[in-house]
């Protein structure tokens, strides 16, 4: 057996210089609490600067204040790590995640479909490379070894267990692997290498040292198994359904849409999750296929519902020749919260949940027609409102207009009876919007009743800013 | 047009709700016409000195109140009508106050059942009516229904709706206007306050803040317009009714310290005459009775005799309890404080050159002020013993009103403006540490700000408003309020953030102006390092030393002084104070004085510095500005450098009174929070004028003031500061090994590490000996040496990393007999693991085992003693080769586990190197001429950038043979900032400097040479 490591020192800088167009511009990225912020990983231009990690952003600034700052966001590495597994995947069936920041990868196996392991090994780090990852490639016949190997070297191939030997026992205990407390004591017991310490008798170091440390030692030699779990590539669905002919009406097309989202309804139930995006193939003949992306919401599962979405967008959609076969394909699958009911909620037939009546309306009028309204905590009412639901809690106020006038409109008419007010309203100074107004309640000849205002101190006419119903 | 009374008004100390101080207020409500207005802070009294100060400014009347939220009851205002009423307020703030978190308050219904007489109560309705009938029994005929008019949605539904629920409850209405800041133009600060409270971004703070800015103090014609004049009217006869004042408050002493059959007076007096006969047992000087007479009269004319006694009764419990404890403050340079050993220095000394009158002085208004500094410590038993021997009732500590600093004030808007929180650090780095400066364009430029932001300009103005302002109460580090009768009569009490301790809502100066007594029960590291020192020479050689009894005007000390050999010393230690020694070069005592007060803000700022020295140095003649002016300046060569002087100086050449020069004290300590500082500038600087000074004098002198304001030194507090100096220079000088034990077992204290202290011992000539578990306690001690000075035998607090329990289980153990071999002494000190092994990496147990390497294993190999098998001798294990530890690895290891080195000093392993690189040692200094380049390097062991000298940094270096001084400026700084910054150890070329026996190197280059010691652990005190 041979197994490779690729350590992947920088992965967390890596990841996010991916998408930095100044990628050679100094950065640091920080975690830490919000009032000690730690410098957790620097890119070379930074290190150039001589920030490290370990530095708190205080002594960074110290030094210098041309650096930008990025999160250093652990869930993000997880991301990568699982990122590069599914890259890997292609190159062995055995791909591990067991240690952090790298991956492990039984190669033997591999070597008769990418070559013998140098010219493999090369074609590693020339994608590597192309996805912009720094890395160490190591391999030895054991993963712990070829993982502890690439503490100290890269590219280093150590082919059997006798030159095993001889390459760990110069390591120095810090890069063992151990425990750094281990690493320390044996240090401080004059204790620098592996072979100094398999020198020493057995049971004397078993009398010092918890079992796990003599596990390790095993484990990295060989003479003990380590267990690994393997990567295996994330769910998708993806389903497709070829016609038995062509073809060219709508109509014809919502039963295997029905199937397809029949399907999906019962894939998600058994992974217990959901779907919020999901993308529809219709492949024609010497045509690229026509693509229906299909967008909702929330998360949902419900077979009727994933089908009514895609079924009213069908409608619209020009086909521009006949269709051979419909896809389904959907790469995100969230976990799925599903809406409390109760056992005897009385749904008349013919009604339609709410939902699906939103869902629908979106499909008819367009996604960005409806949406969702929420209130805000701002004594501006103009600023009162947004198109988002919220939770937020509202300070008291007076009446305030169901409809509000986008512009407030100057109010010419003499016989206005005021009916309350004035109530003032001054606030808003912290965008540049600061309003100082005085309001009143109106009530037009014509019995309409408005609400209106005129700025404090200001002697000119009512603006009308919005009609109670 | 219509009188008017506000009744309810928050100032700043409703913390983070009022927007205005009580200074802005009344100078408004003033100016408005207002006829009285109530301070009513929630639940506090905290600034109601503060408000009382003003409303006296300003001759319109306060009345004292307090807004308060009953738990499951309703919303009042509580004003209080007279002496009775503020007791009962106190008493219910207390209750609250003590039942709840610090910086909280529970206040309960129950909290109502005892007497409110003297409380009127308004009832501020919040769809609340079923509390009336309570509220009606509570406060009968002291009950009104408040109506607060502030422009909200249909104000004429909402006052209708009101009076008619007072109609129905038969309840006076009263108009109060739920005041939250001086003018509406600090809305914009309030509702930042708001959203700061509720640790929200404004922008999602909505639904708490106010839909406008009415709750200000509006103009009468706008109340009118809002309100019926009856409910205006109603504000003047409640306002009327309330004739209570501050001044009316009786504060007694505690008759304790008075025994049966005795008055104060005589009391004092007869505690004088047997100190005096203890002070001089060969009999009292005449001079010294008259001293006595004289101060005793004084003191019996101005009534502090109680004074005097509380401070000696906690002072004479330390001394049984054998705490060191040293007196400083106006009146602790007494002859009676000396005989009631409350203080060690002899007033009678020819040297000291004291008045008792320039502390305490008959016209001047001002209390006697004694501070006593106890062993940092032990000074929690002293604080124990007062709590205990008053109890909590009557004896709490004083508040310290914490307010906003430049960062903390632009940390909290920017956080409320919604800024990220990496740029709220930036932002606040911006700021000094302690300054109240809104952070200058050109520091926020570096920082990489745009300062002319909208945002940025809105996050600066609102900083400036809210810099200086409250922010909550904390307890003072040891000042004492003890009082005859229950505290809770005089001010409310609450809870401290330490458990067991209690604090009145005042601070100091609010005491001041009160006229109650605070005793400072302070802590100093430097006292347990005497104390210390005193007790090891007595076990070494027998002889008993006091501060009072070491022999004055020691030559020997003086010179040692002059040389700056002053490392680990009290306050003349520093890298500053070095620096003038030699120049300055002590005499006498009373130069010391000088010397511990010179290197100073205040001096410093008013260039009274170089002056001095010259003068002092007969470089240039001892001139006065003007003849009255000599017997104020005489002692210090006619330059001003004590803040007495300054006051002195007010009364002689701007005729102040004495009443005025107090005064003028006060806004010197003050001014940096409050301002208030400008009159005396117009006040002294024309009368000073007029008077013939000059321009230039005369705005010196008040750069000093400022300069006294953040770091106000007086000589009373260096007078008695001067003689631990003295004190700890003699130790250094006739007891060094004594000494430097003494200083490294009282660590942490002082500015230099116990490395520093022991390589100083070391260069002078003391031996050092290892950590040992065989002769080694827990504190370092002394053995003979068959020569005078002994050596200093490493203790085991040395170790980093063992606990004390453990390490004083070891030296018990030794105690009852040497130990057999490592097993024994693991068995017998019952030692875990964690500490076997901090023994073996600091090589304490070479003398069992072997080196460091050998004790480890040892160590580890020793399994734990099963009880069925104690006693049976542990399996015999094959030896084992393990390698000798280099010199180098030993080095690493000393300074990773002890912090200090017996063996070379890491820059002797180094030297050869460093020789090859042409670089001097600090030792051939001293051969180098004056203005000659000089390369050399060290361990960095200090960065500091003082405050006072602009943007010079100042770098210490240690090499084996001492400290060497280096002088980076500023444009070096900046372009080698990193390796200024980083290097543990430093190589400087430049050029030396020397003039009066000071040596600086000013560097030229800087070259970082930490690889040479990769690992060291050298702690440098970075920029502290």
């Amino acid at each position: 057996m041979l197994w490779a490591c690729i350590l992947l020192p920088q992965l967390a800088m890596d990841g996010v210089l991916r998408h930095r167009s100044d990628a050679d511009a100094p950065l640091a990225l920080l975690g830490g609490s919000p009032q000690r912020r730690v410098l957790q990983a620097v890119n070379p231009a930074a290190r150039a600067l001589g920030l490290r990690p370990g530095q708190s952003l205080t002594a960074a600034q110290a030094l210098t204040r041309t650096f930008a700052t990025a999160d250093y966001d652990v869930a993000a590495i997880e991301r990568w790590q699982r990122f590069l597994a599914a890259w890997a995947y292609a190159f062995s069936a055995q791909v591990s995640l067991h240690y952090p920041r790298c991956l492990l990868l039984e190669v033997q196996s591999s070597l008769r479909l990418f070559g013998p392991w140098p010219h493999f090994e090369a074609r590693l780090r020339a994608e590597l490379t192309g996805l912009g990852f720094r890395h160490r490639i190591t391999a030895a016949p054991t993963p712990a070894a070829a993982r502890v190997l690439a503490n100290a070297y890269d590219g280093l191939t150590i082919p059997d267990s006798a030159l095993l030997h001889e390459t760990l026992g110069r390591l120095p205990v810090e890069r063992l692997g151990l425990p750094r407390e281990v690493a320390a004591a044996l240090t401080r017991m004059g204790l620098h290498s592996l072979s100094q310490l398999l020198a020493l008798p057995r049971d004397s170091l078993a009398r010092r040292f918890s079992a796990d440390v003599l596990a390790h030692l095993d484990t990295l030699l060989g003479n003990r198994p380590l267990a690994l779990d393997f990567y295996r590539p994330p769910d998708v669905f993806d389903a497709r359904i070829e016609l038995n002919f062509e073809v060219e009406s709508h109509q014809a097309l919502l039963f295997p849409l029905r199937r397809l989202t029949a399907d999906l309804a019962a894939y998600l139930a058994g992974r217990d999750c959901g779907v919020q995006h999901f993308t529809l193939y219709l492949e024609h003949r010497n045509q690229t296929a026509s693509r229906m992306p299909v967008g909702l919401l929330s998360a949902e599962r419900e077979a009727a519902m994933l089908f009514e979405l895609p079924r009213g967008r069908l409608e619209y959609l020009q086909l521009p020749a006949p269709v051979l076969a419909i896809r389904l394909e959907a790469l995100e699958l969230p976990a799925f919260t599903p809406e409390h009911r109760q056992l005897f909620d009385e749904r008349p037939q013919q009604s339609l949940s709410w939902e699906q009546l939103r869902e629908r309306l979106r499909t008819r009028l367009g996604d960005n027609a409806v949406q969702s309204l929420g209130a805000r905590a701002d004594h501006r009412p103009e600023h009162a409102w947004v198109e988002q639901p919220t939770e937020l809690s509202l300070p008291p106020c007076g009446p305030r207009p169901g409809w509000l006038l986008a512009e407030p409109l100057s109010l010419r008419e003499s016989s206005l009876r005021i009916l309350a007010g004035p109530e003032r309203i001054e606030s808003g100074w912290w965008d540049g919007g600061d309003v100082r107004r005085d309001y009143y309640v109106v009530e037009t000849r014509a019995g309409q009743r408005g609400w209106a205002f005129r700025k404090v101190g200001d002697g000119g006419p009512l603006l009308l800013h919005g009609w109670f119903a | 047009m219509s009188d008017y009374a506000e009744l309810h008004c928050l100032s700043n100390f409703s913390f983070q709700r009022g927007a205005s101080s009580a200074r802005e207020l009344f100078e408004r409500a003033a100016r408005l016409g207002y006829h009285a207005l109530a301070i009513t802070d929630e639940c506090t009294l905290a600034g109601i000195v503060r408000a009382w100060q003003a409303s006296k400014g300003t001759g319109l009347p306060l009345i004292v109140g307090s807004e308060v939220r009953i738990v499951d009851g309703p919303k009042l205002v509580l004003l209080v009508e007279n002496l009775a009423g503020y007791q009962a307020l106190c008493r219910l703030i207390t209750q609250a106050r003590r039942r709840a978190e610090k910086g909280c308050y529970r206040l309960l219904r129950e909290d109502f059942d005892e007497p409110l007489d003297g409380l009127l109560a308004i009832w501020l309705p919040e769809g609340d009516i079923r509390h009336v009938p309570w509220l009606r029994g509570r406060f009968p005929e002291r009950l009104w229904l408040g109506i607060g008019l502030h422009r909200g949605a249909d104000d004429t539904a909402r006052l209708r709706q009101l009076l008619e629920l007072a109609e129905d409850h038969r309840l006076p209405a009263v108009a109060c206007g739920d005041v939250h800041m001086h003018a509406r133009g600090r809305r914009a600060l309030q509702d930042c306050m708001t959203a700061i409270r509720h640790h929200l971004p404004i922008t999602e703070a909505g639904a708490y803040l106010f839909p406008n800015g009415e709750r200000h103090l509006r103009r009468r014609e706008e109340l009118v317009e809002l309100h019926p004049s009856e409910l205006l009217a109603e504000t003047l006869r409640i306002a009327r009714r309330c004739s209570f004042d501050l001044s009316q408050l009786d504060y007694q002493y505690p008759h304790e310290v008075v025994p049966a059959g005795h008055n104060a007076t005589s009391w004092l007096r007869e505690l004088v005459e047997r100190g005096a006969q203890w002070r001089w047992p060969k009999g009292v000087p005449e001079k010294a009775w008259a001293q006595i007479e004289h101060e005793l009269a004084l003191i019996a004319e101005l009534r502090y005799e109680s004074y005097f006694l509380t401070v000696y009764d906690i002072v004479h419990w330390a001394r049984g309890q054998a705490i060191l404890c040293q007196g400083r403050g106006s009146a602790a340079n007494s002859t009676v404080c000396f005989t009631l050993g409350i203080t060690e220095l002899d007033p009678m000394r020819s040297d000291s050159r004291l008045l008792f009158e320039r502390f305490l002085s008959r016209e001047r208004n001002e209390p006697p002020d004694i501070d006593v500094d106890f062993e940092h410590e032990r000074r929690e038993e002293v604080i124990q013993y007062v709590f205990h021997r008053y109890g909590r009732g009557r004896a709490a500590l004083t508040a310290v009103v914490s307010t906003y600093h430049a960062a903390g004030a632009v940390r909290d808007v920017a956080k409320a403006l919604g800024l990220p929180p990496d740029q709220v650090n930036s932002l606040a780095d911006c700021c000094g540490r302690w300054s109240n400066q809104v952070p200058s364009a050109e520091r926020l430029v570096e920082a990489g700000f745009d300062a002319d932001t909208p945002l940025l300009r809105r996050v600066l103005a609102l900083t400036g408003e809210l810099i200086g302002f409250p922010r909550h109460l904390s307890q003072h580090p040891g000042g004492f309020v003890i009082s005859e009768h229950p505290l809770e009569t005089l001010v409310p009490v609450e809870n401290a953030t330490m458990a067991g301790r209690t604090v009145i809502q005042w601070d100091k100066d609010d005491l001041d102006l009160v006229g109650l007594l605070k005793v400072d029960v302070l802590a100093l590291g430097m006292l347990s390092a005497l104390r210390r020192c005193f007790a090891l020479i007595e076990r070494y050689r027998g002889a008993q030393w006091t501060l009072a009894t070491l022999p004055p005007g020691d030559t020997a000390t003086y010179e040692m002084i002059s040389r700056a050999d002053t490392i680990g010393v009290f306050q003349i230690e520093s890298r500053a104070q070095m620096a003038m020694l030699p120049r300055l070069r002590p005499r006498t005592f009373y130069d010391l004085v000088i010397q511990v007060a010179i290197v100073r803000p205040g001096p410093i700022q008013g260039d009274m510095v170089h002056p001095y020295l010259r003068r002092r140095n007969k470089e240039e003649p001892v001139e006065y500005p003007s003849e009255e002016l000599k017997p104020v300046f005489e002692r210090t060569l006619g330059v001003p450098l004590f803040q007495e002087q300054v006051m002195e100086l007010a009364i002689v050449a701007a005729d102040y009174t004495p009443g005025e020069a107090d005064e003028l004290r006060r806004s010197m300590a003050a001014w940096k929070r409050h301002g208030g500082l400008e009159p005396h500038r117009q006040r002294l600087t024309s009368r000073m004028l007029a008077k013939g000074y000059t321009e230039e004098f005369t705005s010196r002198i008040f750069r000093q003031i400022e300069g006294f304001g953040s770091y106000g030194f007086p000589e009373s507090h260096a007078a008695s500061f001067a003689l631990l100096t003295y004190a700890s220079c003699w130790l250094k000088c006739h007891e060094p090994a004594a000494y430097a034990c003494a200083l490294v077992n009282s660590w942490p204290m002082g500015f230099y590490s116990p490395d520093q202290v022991l390589q100083d011992a070391r260069r002078h000539g003391i031996e050092v000996r290892p950590v040992d578990v065989r002769y080694s306690d827990w504190d370092c001690g002394l053995e003979p040496t068959g020569t005078v000075q002994p050596a200093i035998r490493l203790g085991l607090r040395m170790i980093r990393g063992l606990h004390e329990v453990d390490g004083r289980r070891i030296e018990e153990a030794s105690q009852q007999g040497p130990f057999a071999d490592i097993e024994d002494l693991c068995r017998r000190a019952s030692l875990d693991a964690r500490a076997r092994e901090r023994l073996a990496d600091a090589g304490a147990l070479h003398g069992l085992t072997g080196h460091r390497y050998q004790a480890r294993w040892a160590v580890a190999g020793i399994e734990p003693q099963l009880p069925l098998f104690a006693g049976l001798a542990a399996p015999q294990e094959a030896p084992v080769d393990l390698p000798l530890p280099s010199v180098g690895e030993d080095l690493l290891a000393d300074y990773a586990t002890l912090g200090t080195t017996l063996g070379p000093h890491p820059l002797e392993l180094l030297r050869g190197q460093l020789k090859a690189q042409r670089c001097r040692n600090s030792r051939e200094l001293v051969g180098i001429a004056h203005g000659r380049p000089v390369s050399i390097a060290g361990l960095v062991i200090g960065r500091q950038r003082p405050q006072t000298a602009s943007g010079v940094i100042f770098v210490t270096l240690e090499d084996e043979f001492g400290l060497v001084n280096v002088v980076v400026w500023h444009d070096l700084a900046e372009r080698q900032r990193r390796v200024l910054v980083q290097s543990q150890m430093l190589r400087i070329d430049g050029h030396l400097e020397a003039a009066d026996g000071v040596r600086h190197v000013i560097a030229g280059r800087l070259t970082d040479l930490t690889p040479l010691l990769t690992g060291l652990d050298v702690r440098s005190r970075d920029f502290q």
